[in-house]
Order: structure tokens, then sequence, then C-alpha cells
């Protein structure tokens, strides 16, 4: 944590420096190139929105952030990818620790068939962070409220997690993230599974969330990503086509290809 | 292109000219009813089918239970003894310490009862009650010691061949044991010996603890190796293993091991275990690594199905909140396979229990009397025990083979049913 930032010189008066930065990132899968020379930098008290046509590589993109693609043997991550200015995809770096700060929500809710309770406390402790039963306990509600979750389920903590409605699991699954406290947490589609009532609950939830981690959700839905993130990113066909304030995206994008998505030209 | 730009119009006519379906035709109605037939055709089918096998397993318990309930019973004759006049030479204190059994054989108690059979029963005495008859005498007078300066009336087993004439008849005895039973000198009882003894000549006199003993010490190093053996290899195989030639040709190699017969891997067995590692003839051991070679492919196949079903997305879920892949494998895919990787389990130890061929080519069909010591000492198994006897010429045997069959499928019940129960338990966790 105490490493230097030997390419990005902190002066004085210069903004913070990013959470986590990518130069120049191709991800190959076997011999098919999905993502091409990606930029992007990802800003603590920021909501970083992905947004382009399916297929274009935004879930991919957003897995090479916290090294979920080494799962997939064929698939191949070239660039540089840092957190806080540490290399993740340098031998020095452990996964298992980057993925404990760089948490993520899959677009299908994914609780594990335990109860609430247990889906929540197993980040903690596989990693140590509760010594005592009554720390974890607190840890478990802290998290379900962040998660919007406790006075739902504070009566019902033994139930299985999968008994839960599909946007309560989603915001479960929030939950069990953000109980290891993370300094980013991706989000990959959260809501594509969900009612708009649900979705309006984790979008509420995003801007709550947004003063104490570092967020990137990908979306389909445009108007998602206009309500809830400051910064956009639109991804074409594996290239990152255009990155900006997501006010300046949504008025006044630079590229055609941006305003034609925008404008629901395709998708 | 220009062709089907050409048809559009046509097909569109068409679409447009379609005259609306008339559910009601004459041919519609035969098609409801050839539907419904067919249904009711399969489901007649299907029934039958399920009463079919049914009735087969009715047949073969009713048979197994009419033929080998009668060997769980023994014949008793009432034999009253004089001891005040026998004169035996032990003091009843004597019969409460230990040594009472050495000290009543060299009293001459079997004399004693041998001749209260003389004269009770008359010349052919001796040769209606059993040659084990003075030692449940003993027993008695262990149990009650002041018998010994009275008289009393013992119930002792008969011999074989008055045990055969009172259950089955069409015997030379037959006259006799109606003399007997119209005497009310014959009774019919539990024959505890059947549970506690081992393999003997005298059918009256066998056990089937000796073999059930041998079964249960040669399914627990059966289960012991298998097991986590074959857990372990489908769990590696579907989680850690590359794919590559190197594993397909592994999962082949474990396919056909699965469908080897049985006789080969006792032969395996016979060479490596015996013959190589010179490991103890008939013992549970050897019969245990044996039957392991044989159940663990079941294990591996039936592991791998299970831990392929637990959804990728949990291993995400694990992942993503920083698990490491043993974390992953060992707090979410084993437990969630678990119940799969049980039934496997269930499937192969059934058919190791039930297994002959391999046993007795290691040695486990040795005629032994007594119930196994250990994992090394000689042994032999339910199945072996049940091939056996069902292969003795004398006719006391068949009660006998068919209530060791009973013994062996009380066994294998009991053995499924914790497996069951194992399993309902881990897939309610959830
Ligand atoms: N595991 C994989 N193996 C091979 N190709 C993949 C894999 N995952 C994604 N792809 C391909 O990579 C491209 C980008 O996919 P993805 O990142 O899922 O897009 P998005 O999330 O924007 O819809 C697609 O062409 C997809 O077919
Ligand atoms: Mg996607």
């Amino acid at each position: 944590m105490t490493q230097v930032h030997i390419d990005t010189p902190v002066q004085p008066d210069a903004p913070a420096p990013h959470k986590m930065t990518a130069r120049n990132v191709d991800v190959f899968y076997g011999s098919k190139q999905a993502i091409k020379d990606v930029s992007i930098d990802v800003d603590m008290d920021r909501v970083t929105a992905f947004i382009g046509p399916s297929g274009c590589g935004k879930s991919t993109f957003l897995r090479t952030l916290n090294r979920m693609n080494d799962t997939v043997s064929s698939a191949r991550v070239t660039g540089d990818i840092r957190l806080d200015g540490d290399d993740i995809y340098s031998p020095q770096m452990d996964v298992v620790q980057l993925r404990a700060r760089v948490g993520m929500v899959f677009q299908k809710p994914n609780p594990f068939p335990k109860s609430i309770y247990e889906n929540v406390a197993y980040g903690p402790r596989i990693h140590g962070l509760a010594a005592a039963r009554g720390e974890m306990d607190e840890i478990v509600e802290g998290s379900l409220k962040r998660a919007g979750l406790w006075e739902e389920v504070k009566d019902r903590l033994s139930d299985s997690g999968t008994a839960l409605s599909g946007g309560q699991q989603q915001r479960l699954c929030i939950a069990r993230a953000i109980a290891v406290d993370p300094e980013v947490i991706l989000m990959d589609e959260p809501c594509s599974a969900l009612d708009p009532i649900a979705t309006a609950k984790i979008e509420e939830l995003i801007h709550e969330l947004r003063g104490r981690y570092a967020i990137v959700i990908v979306t389909h839905n445009m108007q998602q990503a206009a309500r809830v993130s400051q910064r956009t990113a639109f991804f074409h066909l594996g290239t990152l086509v255009e990155y900006g304030e997501t006010s300046e995206i949504f008025t006044n994008p630079r590229e055609v290809r941006t305003k034609d998505y925008i404008t629901g030209r395709y998708g | 292109m220009t062709g089907m730009v050409a048809q559009m119009p046509d097909r569109d006519r068409k679409v447009a000219e379609r005259v609306p379906t008339d559910w009601k035709t004459g041919a519609m109605q035969t098609r409801i009813r050839r539907r419904y037939a067919a249904e009711r055709r399969f489901r007649f089918m299907g029934l039958a089918a399920v009463v079919l096998s049914a009735a087969f397993l009715a047949f073969l318990l009713v048979t197994m239970l009419a033929q080998g309930l009668r060997g769980f019973t023994e014949t008793r004759l009432a034999l009253p003894i004089d001891f005040a006049a026998a004169g035996l030479e032990v003091t009843p204190a004597q019969l409460e310490q230990r040594g009472a059994d050495a000290a009543l054989a060299s009293a001459g108690l079997e004399r004693v009862v041998d001749n209260a059979a003389v004269a009770a029963f008359g010349p052919d005495g001796m040769d209606l009650i059993s040659d084990t008859a003075w030692i449940r005498v003993g027993e008695r007078l262990k149990a009650d010691p002041g018998l010994l300066g009275g008289q009393a009336v013992i119930a002792v087993p008969a011999s074989a061949g008055v045990d055969l004439a009172a259950k089955s008849g069409d015997t030379p005895l037959d006259a006799r044991v109606a003399e007997l039973r119209a005497q009310n000198r014959l009774t019919t009882g539990f024959a505890w010996g059947f549970l506690t003894g081992a393999d003997s000549t005298d059918p009256t006199r066998v056990g089937i603890w000796g073999a059930l003993k041998g079964s249960i010490l040669t399914m627990v190093v059966t289960l012991l190796l298998a097991f986590p053996i074959g857990v372990l290899s489908a769990v590696y195989l579907e989680e850690y293993a590359p794919r590559n030639r190197w594993t397909d040709l592994i999962e082949v190699s474990i396919n056909n091991l699965a469908a080897v017969p049985s006789i080969i891997f006792g032969l395996l067995g016979l060479a490596v275990f015996l013959a190589t590692f010179q490991m103890p003839r008939s013992a549970a051991l050897v019969g245990g690594l044996t039957l392991a070679l044989m159940t663990m492919p079941v294990i591996v196949i039936a592991g791998r199905n299970a831990v392929k079903a637990v959804p990728p997305s949990i291993r995400d879920a694990a992942l993503g909140i920083g698990a490491s892949r043993v974390q992953v494998v060992f707090h979410h895919v084993i437990p969630l396979a678990l119940p799969g990787i049980l039934t496997g389990t269930i499937i192969g130890m059934a058919r190791a229990l039930g297994e002959t061929a391999p046993l007795l080519m290691i040695g486990m069909r040795a005629f032994i009397a007594g119930p196994p010591g250990g994992f090394t000492s000689p042994a032999t198994a339910l199945p072996v025990q049940v091939f056996l006897w069902s292969d003795e010429v004398s006719r006391g045997f068949v009660e006998k083979t068919s209530a060791a069959i009973i013994v062996l499928l009380v066994f294998l019940l009991a053995m499924n049913g914790l497996a069951i129960y194992l399993r309902n338990k881990f897939e309610q966790r959830w």
C-alpha cells in the first residue's frame, strides 16, 4: 500500500490518484480478440458505467479488473491494470486478496444455497475478518443494512438465501460482496433479471454505496447508466469508443457511433 | 435474393387465403380419440411393468422368507436330568467363577446329559439330541447353580435329523418325531446360536455371525479406500485437471474399469496383493482392497457427474469474494455434490457387498469355524457363505442358506437405509 506511483507522480494539489487504472488492455479467447487496446480509469466516490451492444466485451473487460478471467482457461489478458498503483497481474499479486478488495456482483443472482446469515458471513470468515461471534453478527447486520435488506430479513436470518425473491437475492449478493469490505465493487448487469421495482431499489442502493466504494456497473439499459453513473464508457466491438462524464456522453457525444447507440439506432 | 423477393407476394397471399381451421371435423375427432387411446395404452403398459417387477420382488421375498425363517429357529427336546443322582463333581461356587465351562467339561457333564437322554428317550436317545446339548445344559446350570442338588427339565437342541423331521418331514425319523410331539416333549425356539456362531459341518450348529463380521470388515476396508480416493479423483478430474488427451484417456479407462467383470478384479487381487505383496490369504483386508478396486470407478463416475451438476454460478460467487480454489471445492462444490456422490457410493457398495467371484479368487471361501478376529485373520463373507452352504449335500443346509440370504438382504437394506438417511440429511441443509 505504501508503494509510490512511479508513472503518475502526485502533485500536492493534483486530483486524487485513480483507484484502478487500465492501460492498453487486450483480451483474447484463444485466438479471438474480445478486447482491443482499452485504457480506462476508475475512481473512488464515482460510479462508472460500461454500456454497449451485447457481445461488445463489457463483461470480459469487467472481469479483467478482478482477474475472474483466470477461471476461463482460453482467456489471455495483456496490458497493464493497476489497483492503487500495484499491477494486479504481477506474480506478487495474490489473486484471493485481490478479489477480496475488488468485489463482484453477477448478472444472475447467485446466493449460496445456505442460510442468509451464512451467505453474508462466508467472506469475512474465510478472510478471518471477525475474531469473535459477536463481531461476525455485527458485520452481517451492518452489511445487510447497507444493502438495504436488513428490515426484510432480520427475523429469518437462518432461512435459505435461495428462498428470497430475485431482487432480494441480488441485494443479498451485494451484502455478501460488501461484507468483506472491498474497495471496488464490480457489477455485471445486476438488474437484468429483475423487475422494475427491484431494479429501482438496487439503483437507490448504488447511490448510497457510492461514497464508500469505487463502483463499476455494466448495463445495457441506457436510462440506468444515465441515472446511476457519473462516468460512462461506451464499448463497441471490443474497443472503447468513448469515455467521459455521463452527462457529456448522453447530451453531447463526441463520436457518431456513441450518438447512434444512445439514440437507439442499434443495440 | 431476387427469387425470394419475387415469391414474397405469392406467399403473403397464401397466408391471407388460409381457411380457418375447423376443429370439429371427423378427422380431428379421430385424432383426438387416437391420442387418448395412445395415452391409455402407455399408462397401462407402464403400470403392467411396475406390477411385474413388484411381483418378481414379492416372489423372491416370499420364497426366501418361507424357506429362510425356519433357519432362524431350532427344534428342542425337553430333557429331564437328575443332577443330584448323577453326582457331578462341581460345586455351586465353581459355577459362579470364571472357568466354569472347563469345570463342567472335566466333571463329565456331556456323559451325564447323554445318560439322561438314554434314560428319557430310550436307547436311541443320544441320536435325538444335538452334540451341543450339554453346553446348553451347562449354561442353565451357570445361570442357576441351585439346580445341582436336584432335578430339572431342560429344553436342549435336537439333532440335525430330528430338526429336519420336525421342520420338513419326509425323513426316517418322522414317526419318532410324531411320537415325541404327541408327548409334548418337542418345542421350537429362536436359534440364538445362528446369530452368534460361525461355519460348521453340522447344519444345526452353523451360525452367520462369522460371515457377517467378515462382510462388515471387508466393507469397512472397501469404503475407507474407495470413498476418499473416488471422491478426490472425481473432484480433481472435474475441477483441476486440464482438458487434454491424457485426461480423456483417464476418463475412458475409468469408464472401462467400471464395466470389467468382477472375477478379473479377483485375479488382479490374487496376483497383486497375495503373490506380490504377500498379504495373508482369505483376509478381510485383501477382500476389501480387491472390492475397493471394483467400487472406485463407480464412485468416480457418479462423483464426476455430481460435481459437474453443481452450477458454475456458485463457483463464481465464491471466487468473486476471494475464496481460493480449494475453499470453493470443499465449502461449496463437495457439499452440493454430496447427495449425488452418496448415491453412487450406495450403488457401488451394494454391488461390492453382493460380490462373490473376486472373493473366491483370493481364498475367502475357506471353511472358517470361528468369526474373524481382525482385518488380517481368515474370514469369509456373506455371499460366499451363501454359495458354500448352497453347495452342501445335507438337507439341513437348505433353510440355513435361505436364512443367510435374509441376513445378507437385511444388511444390504441397513447399509442403503443409512446412506439414504445421510443423503437426505445433506440435502436438507440447503
Ligand atoms: N468464455 C468465453 N470463451 C470464448 N469467447 C467468449 C467467452 N466469453 C465471452 N466470449 C466472447 O467475447 C465477446 C465479448 O463477450 P462479453 O464480454 O460477454 O460481452 P458483453 O458482456 O458485452 O455482452 C463475445 O463475442 C463473446 O462471444
Ligand atoms: Mg455481459
